[in-house]
């Protein structure tokens, strides 16, 4: 290919030459004069504007006065130069000529040619390299796929159905302090915690006073004495003295639950409204979730601590595609 | 530099704090006459006591049932400072929270009071109306007796009673009708009727931390009042009202803590007197005076209205800046 090949698709296009007199070249404002002096006095208060933001950041104004004369400066300034390029530049209109981007039939013909010859035909002389390289190159496409599964993150296993409350797990504060049967009177309410719980995550062993997010419980006094009936059939004997928890995770999305009205006897979930009857096993009343709020049976120990007499008996929080409580 | 701030400092803090301090403590004697009566020990049945026992023996008829006894949480219980004189429980508390009886000089004034402000609703010995429709029943106005004074006082104080519309779902609070000389008047008869507790509470802020105070509020009260206490709607058209307002004053929101008016939950053994001290510091300073440092608050109720704000103001600024940049002159 020479360069005469291309000759034929180039036009060549004289520049055009700037003449004032041209009345293209004229100001776009009606009234130049006019539209300088406003440019002119616009710059001049973002030149004050600044140096109020100046003195302002030297002497320690307030930051109310120092945000507003820099925004106020900057404001101004942008507005001057917008100002003159839209009104006391040139209007036009301008055209530029170019040539045509299109290339002849002769010169793609070429290009084909060239582009088959040069790897049809050199490249499959050589099949032992060809296959060598696909081979290397495909292993190494699978062996990324490794680390990309990897980061998934190790399978849940029954992370997801189990919770560290166990049976005899005693129920905490948020300092830690263990809670007794005087502790809330009827229509009280507080976030309870496992205590002591022993986490095993990647081999490592560790104790948490408080458990996991997922552990937070709502503790609910309903009555000074025992419910007249349980909260669901077969939920004799879970709340003591008026004592109910449940779950404080959603089964919605998870937000936690903590918004309770005592003479309602109504637990709301604040993202989406989810409203949960304590007295009735917390069955949605209302709202997207989908299934009542998890319950933990309840009871004493021997020192007179509330504590879990079962863990609960249900996955905690949001579904999940392996649920299968 | 630092002398005549030091000069300043004594002058116009340190003096001003000692004329308030000497104020303070003679109100307190005139407010709670057994007070005085109890530390100088001149009162003959006056007696400090940790055990509930001794507490009802000593206070007459305090009506206790159901209340927690958890030590300093809003109960006579092994109190720190109990007075009691002539068989009536007169106050409790300990540094954090002092709670007081109004006197019995205020019964007479309270039960004319409640004759003609509450007792349309509230009946005429404050048990509570009815209205039988068929066989439904319908509660006009709740049984009053056995509540105790904060219960009443919070109430009235806060404008929310006498009602204006019997059949509203909450009462809001309103500007108030009586004053809290009247409220506390009201208290001291109902209470009369059923001595119980908690008594009306006077905390003592000075010593409060509103750092921890904060903490609690995000961890107890947040959940409903959000956490720049601006309110929020709840379940069947109650809301949680909001705590800027200014006219929230540290009492009412000791009261509400410890008495758990309407839809709130009562907070009792879960939350030490100091701990309910350190909320009520937290509420009536920083949370009802916001420093805003970055501008306006837009109400503090989150990104929906900041959000809205951008978008409108901001997005749409820039939409009309550009227009004009693009349009030919």
């Amino acid at each position: 290919m020479s360069d005469a090949d291309h000759q034929p698709s180039r036009t060549r296009v004289p520049m055009p030459i700037a003449a004032l007199s041209d009345p293209h070249m004229s100001d776009a404002a009606r009234h130049p004069k006019r539209a300088e002096g406003v440019i002119a006095i616009v710059l001049f208060a973002s030149m004050v504007l600044f140096a109020i933001a100046g003195a302002a950041y030297w002497q320690n104004w307030s930051p109310w006065v120092f945000g507003g004369a820099l925004g106020g400066g900057m404001f101004a300034l942008g507005f001057g130069l917008t100002a003159w390029g839209k009104y006391l530049m040139p209007q036009g209109p301008f055209v530029e000529e170019r040539h045509t981007l299109a290339g002849t039939d002769e010169e793609r013909d070429a290009l084909s040619a060239a582009l088959y010859e040069r790897t049809t035909v050199v490249v499959k002389r050589r099949k032992l390299l060809g296959g060598m390289f696909a081979g290397g190159a495909g292993l190494f496409g699978i062996v990324a796929l490794f680390p990309l599964i990897r980061s998934l993150g190790p399978l849940p296993k029954n992370e997801l159905d189990v919770s560290n409350w166990k049976a005899g797990t005693v129920l905490v504060d948020s300092n830690g302090r263990p809670i007794r049967r005087e502790t809330l009177q009827a229509g009280g309410i507080m976030t309870v915690y496992p205590r002591n719980q022993k986490i095993v995550k990647d081999g490592e062993v560790t104790f948490t006073q408080q458990g996991l997010a997922t552990d937070q419980t709502v503790l609910i006094r309903l009555s000074d004495g025992p419910l007249p009936q349980p909260t669901m059939p077969g939920r004799e004997g879970w709340a003591p003295d008026g004592y109910v928890a449940y779950s404080k995770v959603c089964t919605h999305l998870g937000c936690p639950v903590g918004l309770y009205e005592r003479e309602l006897e109504v637990l709301v979930c604040p993202c989406h409204q989810s409203m949960f009857n304590v007295r009735d096993g917390a069955v949605p009343q209302f709202g997207p979730a989908p299934r009542p709020l998890p319950q933990l049976p309840l009871g004493y120990n021997d020192q007179g601590y509330l504590i879990a007499t079962a863990p609960y008996d249900q996955a905690l929080g949001p579904a999940f595609f392996e649920r299968t409580t | 530099m630092r002398a005549p701030l030091k000069g300043k400092f004594r002058t116009q803090f340190l003096l001003p704090a000692g004329l308030l301090s000497v104020a303070a403590m003679a109100s307190l004697a005139v407010f709670f006459p057994g007070a005085g009566a109890g530390a100088s020990g001149h009162a003959d049945a006056s007696q400090v006591s940790t055990n509930a026992k001794d507490v009802l023996k000593a206070c007459g008829t305090v009506n206790t049932k159901g209340v927690s006894p958890t030590p300093n949480s809003g109960n006579p219980f092994t109190s720190t400072n109990l007075i009691c004189h002539g068989g009536n429980l007169i106050a409790y508390g300990n540094h954090a929270i002092t709670y007081a009886n109004p006197p019995a000089s205020y019964i007479a004034a309270g039960r004319d009071l409640f004759a003609t402000t509450c007792s349309s609703c509230h009946g005429n010995t404050a048990n509570g109306t009815m209205i039988v429709n068929g066989k439904t029943e319908a509660t006009i106005g709740p049984n009053l007796q056995g509540v105790g004074a904060a219960t009443v006082d919070f109430w009235v104080s806060s404008g929310r009673m006498p009602a204006t519309d019997v059949k509203a779902v909450e009462a809001e609070r309103r500007p108030t009708r009586l004053t809290p000389q009247q409220a506390l008047e009201i208290a001291a008869w109902v209470n009369s009727l059923d001595p119980a507790v908690p008594a009306v509470p006077y905390p003592h802020l000075n010593g409060a931390n509103q750092s921890v105070g904060a903490d609690l509020f995000s961890l107890n009260c947040a959940a409903c009042h959000t956490i720049t206490g601006s309110g929020d709607a709840l379940a069947y058209g109650t809301n949680a009202p909001s705590l800027q307002n200014k006219q929230v004053t540290s009492q009412q929101v000791v009261e509400a803590i410890r008495t758990g008016p309407a839809n709130m939950p009562r907070f009792s053994g879960n939350l030490s007197d100091a701990q309910v001290r350190d909320i009520t510091s937290y509420v009536t300073g920083r949370l009802q005076h916001p420093t805003n440092p970055g501008g306006f608050d837009l109400g503090g109720v989150g990104p929906v209205a900041e959000g809205f704000v951008a978008l409108l103001i901001g997005v749409g600024g820039l939409a009309l800046v550009a227009f004009w940049i693009g349009d030919r002159s």
